[in-house]
């Protein structure tokens, strides 16, 4: 019975140290991770930070107002509450004015008052907080469906900027590259390509 | 073997003026030679006066005029001034030759979305008006390759193609120009470091110092260099009268010219006029040490790559998909 104790014992002894030995540069780094706790979160804020946009939503942007077309009147001279024309909601086609707009944004999910307000013609439909949008800041309305794109704009990817690369700068707005009623960009017509280099065989060609 | 030859030659030593005409002074009074110099030494000296004649087109200091980069302050000032009234006589303006330093803290970086950019050449034809590109020849530091839809092989890209209407369906478009290696090889071929880096990252030409051995055109994989084989011909009325001693003021015959981020502008500030035109607003730059730029969310957020990475050039031209 004693020997078998004792083999029980030097048995578990070995399990016990061999264990040990095995964990033992696991155990040693819980003990000293210490550093590595302390630096992951700063490095996360780091890059929290660093993601962050510079200019936080509903600051103003510097950009430069667009003014409407100085043929179009006032919509609120025709469209209000008091006004022959009831608001209407739902999608018509055979509308008697505004023919000239060809709407080809969103297919049927968008109409008119998608984008314009309903009884405040002069502004656009208003942000979550009620804030009604002006014609010249059109882009806040385009960043409530376009928000990805509205993110790559405010950080200067998506879009054009002109101006100073480390100073004032230009912003081009939503509106000033895609028509808001028919955003797809236009197709331009190229300027001419290259000259071809001079070969003996080209006599036509130039050199 | 004539034997002629053989009848002529009177003395070993003069084997080696087998070329003289024998009507010549020293031939008729045969060993008793006068003090006339040899016909070698007279061509030497004959060379070394017309040669001098030859460089007379060139004032004396433009000849003896230092790199760049090892000229003081005032050689500098006293360069833009000849510059500036030779380009004067040649063109009728008034010229601004700026030779501005890098600003501190900047390392240009230049990004351009592929997905968006449509082939219009816009940006070829901003950066002939604004950088003083010879005509004709023509001289354009932008390609645009036209790439068929999932093709990305050079070789099958063509710079030529033209439609009625851009984009077309099925193609995309990759303009092409001076990456601004950040490891070029193209100075370290220059024989003459006529050609280097500045501080800020961009590759400049000093035009004066180039020799024309296109050595830098050999080394350079994107084929971002380009050489004045004939005297560049800008229409005057189109000259950029704004320049860089660096960048765009006017080159000439037989010299290397390249892209240089605008320096004339960047160094003010500015952007760079491909970037200013850009109809779809593909192009992109800024200051790679500054977190915020606009270059450097790119780089953080977008996927990037360069192009002939696999080179080891290092690019600070970055190709980038928006979306």
């Amino acid at each position: 019975m004693k020997g078998k104790n004792r083999i029980l014992v030097v048995a578990v002894a070995a399990l016990i140290s061999s264990t040990l030995a095995t964990y033992w540069g696991l155990l040693a780094s819980i003990a000293s991770a210490q550093p590595y706790v302390e630096t992951f979160p700063e490095l996360r804020r780091d890059l929290r930070k660093q993601l962050e946009p510079k200019v936080k939503p509903g600051e103003e942007f510097p950009v430069p107002v667009k003014p409407l077309p100085k043929d179009i009147s006032p919509c609120s001279a025709c469209h209000g509450p008091k006004k022959d024309f009831p608001i209407n909601f739902r999608r018509k086609e055979a509308l008697l004015v505004h023919r000239n707009i060809e709407l080809n944004h969103g297919g049927v999910r968008v109409w008119c008052l998608d984008c314009h307000h309903p009884e405040e013609r002069n502004h656009l439909l208003p942000l979550s907080d009620g804030t009604l949008i002006t014609f010249e800041h059109s882009y806040l309305l385009c960043g409530k469906c376009h928000g990805t794109k509205y993110r790559d704009w405010r950080e200067g990817i998506h879009g054009k900027r002109t101006g100073e690369w480390n100073g004032k700068k230009e912003y081009y707005l939503c509106v000033n590259c895609h028509s808001p009623h028919s955003p797809r960009f236009k197709t331009l017509e190229p300027m001419p390509p290259p000259s071809k280099p001079w070969t003996p065989k080209d006599e036509s060609a130039k050199h | 073997m004539s034997d002629r030859q053989f009848t002529d030659e009177e003395s070993v030593p003069e084997q080696g003026h087998d070329d003289v005409d024998p009507k010549g002074p020293d031939r008729e009074s045969g060993n008793t030679r006068e003090p006339l110099p040899d016909r070698r030494t007279f061509l030497k000296s004959a060379a070394g006066v017309l040669g001098l004649f030859a460089v007379s087109s060139c004032t004396w200091q433009e000849f003896f005029q230092k790199n760049f980069k090892q000229m003081t302050k005032e050689e500098i000032e006293g360069t833009i001034e000849r510059l500036r009234t030779q380009y004067k006589e040649k063109y009728g303006k008034e010229f601004v030759v700026g030779a501005e330093g890098p600003i501190d803290g900047t390392l240009y970086a230049y990004g351009l979305d592929i997905q968006r950019c449509i082939g219009c050449r816009r940006c070829v034809y901003a950066c002939v008006e604004e950088n003083n590109q010879s005509r004709d020849p023509q001289i354009q530091y932008i390609r645009v390759l036209r790439f068929k839809r999932g093709n990305m092989d050079l070789e099958e890209s063509t710079i030529y193609y033209n439609p009625e209407e851009v984009p077309e369906q099925g193609y995309y478009y990759m303009p092409v120009q001076c990456q601004h290696c950040a490891n070029p090889p193209c100075t370290k071929v220059c024989p003459v470091q006529a050609t280097w880096t500045e501080p800020d990252g961009i590759v400049v030409v000093d035009y004066n110092w180039c020799i024309g051995c296109r050595y830098c055109m050999a080394a350079c994989p994107y084929m971002g260099r380009w050489f004045n084989f004939a005297e560049p011909v800008i229409p005057k009325d189109r000259i950029n009268t704004q320049t860089h001693y660096l960048g765009n003021r006017p080159r000439m015959r037989n010299v290397v010219e390249k892209c240089t981020f605008c320096i004339q502008r960047v160094r003010k500030g500015k952007y760079p006029a491909c970037v200013e035109v850009c109809p779809v607003g593909a192009r992109k730059f800024g200051n790679l040490l500054d977190p915020d730029s606009e270059i450097n969310r790119i780089i953080k957020t977008k996927r990037v790559f360069r192009l002939k990475e696999e080179l080891n050039t290092q690019p600070k031209f970055y190709y980038f998909f928006a979306i």
